[in-house]
């Protein structure tokens, strides 16, 4: 089924991209959308199953592979939208390029074992290059080089972590680099090379995973790409990022190297929340704005990782929720900049006046994202909080409250003054453009699951999350 | 044998950070892509022929003569012949590398293992400070573009000492990010203007 899969969304990626007609793509993109819901339903019924020897349906992959599924229809929806106005070829370079970025990520999902992994991120920094590149602007080629050049350097970090394992183990045994078979001869290893390898991998993912100090290239990616792509690289990119992270953490978490670990962790969350609020104070694009945004989440879900306990259910928690408030703030843009043609927040205001559905998105989606209740993310913000209590870590709690702070006031200021303020400079305001209410429903669907999370978790997703966290200590 | 050819290597990066003619940055990247193919038919004694021909021919034809073939042409185009805009001057780039050379050292006599040669360790290690080096002090985007190509020799150094035993997995992830370093080269060394450091329209 999974080659299936995976033979598939390269016919169909590759067929796009010959399409002449507009209709043909669009189907095609719809088609690989069905496909990917296929095989999500594949990993459920056979979650803890192995297939073609380098895949396993494990419950940290079904997880990020449903969270995927989930934004992949308004993903193409909001695609096609964006692109109604290119020509046959750039779409077609759209959507080829979005079904090979969507089953790259959903091979870097289910890999078990580092090498492939690695393979299918480094594969994700090919297809989303496509992607930011799309507009053909001096800024997108400046920002695609960016992050094709700084992924590639860190990914090739990344691989030295990777190589460091393969030191671990001995030639003999090198090709066995899975997660299953590393687990039983890790806990002889040298903790220095442990040590090493994760900063490797730690610095390399980084790029993907937008965490201190490799963050500034999604950062850049995201003032150009179109606002769907930004929707991708913010969460489920970035998802790919955290995996590979957290499954060496999870390797070497019975080792002396775990209190190493956490420190560097907590030192990259604090960092980047320290990066992030400094940034959004100053912050003149909307897009960069909520750039820093992932930012902050993304030190957020380091720190939970870092100090443990609580903080490990409550990391893969705000991956998950995350990702659905942020896509949909991310889709939204896309509106925004149509009604407003700009994402400068000196250009920008009365959007409760111009757009009254996607102020409110814009204003759900903040308080979702910025933790307030009744946003599920709340939950798992006070989870980290209390695993912080619980081991003691009384300065980080100090330094998380206080940055938190910063950027709840940054975030909510600038979102009131697009919603309700008048543009400070609108010399160059243009005629507002007009947008069907209807393109918002997908986005508010996403913030509803964000709250409902905040009432009630589902029986199958805190089984999946601690499932997922059973091999962590406690 | 193998340990000369690693030397010589050494010497290649010693010499990146006191070169200033950009002609002699391509050279010494060829040199770098046949020192390597070198070192791989010496070391990897216990590998099928068809991976060894297949690690052959990347080390040629992508490292010695591509790669370099694509960098001629940038610098064909831009006009530029030395790099003149470094952050820091040359005097100190030297002292840099010779400092990395010692880090390099000390550290692999600290990560001795039974599994790799020291030697090795050391020199891929020297490769990818070099390599962090010339991207972090130079300001010309060619300069960045070759940095990044001795970061990918020393990620090829790293995986060449453990070789005999690599899957073909691993020089699929090695002909992965040769492709992206073509990529590079190729696609966005001739559009953007890579004699400059004009990468400033981003930003907050």
């Amino acid at each position: 089924m999974l080659l299936l899969f995976f033979i598939l969304s390269l016919a169909l990626s590759g067929v796009t991209l010959l399409s002449r007609n507009r209709g043909l793509t669009r189907a095609f993109a719809l088609a690989f959308s069905a496909l990917l819901i296929a095989i999500t339903v594949h990993a459920w019924i056979n979650r803890g199953n192995t297939e073609l020897t380098w895949f396993t349906y494990d419950s940290t992959a079904v997880l990020l592979l449903s969270v995927l599924t989930l934004l992949t229809l308004p993903t193409v929806y909001h695609g096609f939208i964006y692109t109604r106005d290119d020509t046959v070829k750039r779409l077609n370079i759209y959507h080829s390029g979005l079904i090979a970025l969507m089953t790259f990520m959903a091979g870097a999902y289910l890999a078990n074992t580092m090498t492939v992994l690695w393979i299918f991120v480094e594969a994700t920094t090919l297809a989303v290059a496509v992607l930011i590149y799309h507009d053909r602007t001096e800024m997108a080629l400046e920002a695609t080089w960016k992050y094709v050049f700084i992924c590639s350097t860190g990914i090739a970090l990344a691989y030295l972590g990777i190589l460091f394992l393969g030191f671990i183990y001995g030639r003999g045994d090198a090709p066995n680099l899975s997660f299953s078979s590393f687990s039983h001869v890790i806990s002889n290893a040298n903790p220095l090379y442990l040590k090493i390898a994760f900063i490797f991998v730690l610095v390399g993912f980084s790029t993907k995973m937008g965490l201190f100090p490799m963050h500034t290239v999604t950062i850049d990616a995201h003032s150009v790409a179109p606002p769907p792509v930004s929707a991708l690289i913010s969460t489920t990119l970035m998802n790919v990022g955290f995996l590979a992270i957290y499954r060496v953490y999870t390797l070497f978490s019975g080792t002396p190297a775990l209190s190493f670990m956490s420190n560097v962790l907590i030192l990259a969350g604090v960092l980047s929340l320290l990066i992030a609020a400094g940034y959004m104070l100053k912050a003149k694009h909307l897009k960069r704005m909520l750039a820093y945004s992932s930012l902050e989440n993304m030190g957020l879900v380091a720190i939970a990782l870092g100090v443990g306990g609580y903080g490990y259910y409550a990391a893969l928690l705000l991956i998950v929720l995350h990702s659905l408030a942020k896509s949909s703030l991310f889709y939204q843009m896309g509106q925004l900049s149509r009604i407003l043609h700009t994402f400068r927040l000196d250009e920008s205001g009365r959007y409760m006046k111009l757009y009254p559905a996607g102020a409110m998105v814009l204003m759900t989606g903040m308080i979702c994202i910025l933790a307030i209740p009744p946003s599920g993310m709340f939950i798992s913000e006070l989870m980290i909080l209390r695993a912080m209590v619980v081991n003691g870590q009384w300065l980080v709690m100090a330094l998380t409250v206080i940055l938190l702070c910063y950027i709840i006031y940054a975030m909510s200021t600038r979102i009131m003054h697009v919603s309700f303020s008048s543009p400070r400079n609108d010399s160059e305001l243009l005629q507002p453009g007009m947008v069907s209410p209807v393109e918002t429903v997908s986005q508010f669907i996403l913030l509803a699951l964000v709250i409902m999370i905040c009432f009630w978790q589902p029986p199958f997703l805190t089984d999946l999350i601690s499932t997922s966290i059973s091999s962590l200590p406690r | 044998m193998v340990n000369y050819l690693i030397v010589l290597f050494a010497v290649t990066l010693i010499y990146f950070a006191s070169a200033e003619r950009l002609s002699t940055y391509v050279r010494l990247v060829a040199l770098q892509g046949l020192l390597l193919c070198g070192i791989a038919v010496f070391e990897l004694k216990e590998v099928n022929l068809a991976n060894l021909l297949f690690i052959v021919a990347e080390t040629l034809l992508f490292k010695t003569l591509l790669l370099p073939y694509l960098l001629s042409r940038i610098i064909r185009k831009s006009g530029v012949t030395k790099v003149h805009r470094q952050a820091v001057s040359g005097f100190y780039l030297l002292l840099f590398s010779i400092a990395g050379l010692l880090i390099s050292v000390i550290l692999a006599v600290i990560l001795v293992n039974p599994f790799i040669n020291s030697i090795y360790l050391a020199i891929a290690l020297f490769t990818l400070l070099t390599g962090l080096l010339l991207i972090v002090t130079h300001k010309l985007i060619i300069s960045h573009l070759i940095g990044f190509l001795v970061v990918e020799n020393a990620v090829f150094l790293f995986s060449l000492a453990i070789g005999n035993e690599m899957p073909m997995l691993i020089n699929i992830g090695i002909l992965l990010d040769i492709f992206v370093g073509v990529l590079i080269l190729g696609f966005f060394g001739l559009r953007l203007k890579p004699h400059t450091n004009e990468l400033t329209m981003l930003k907050d």
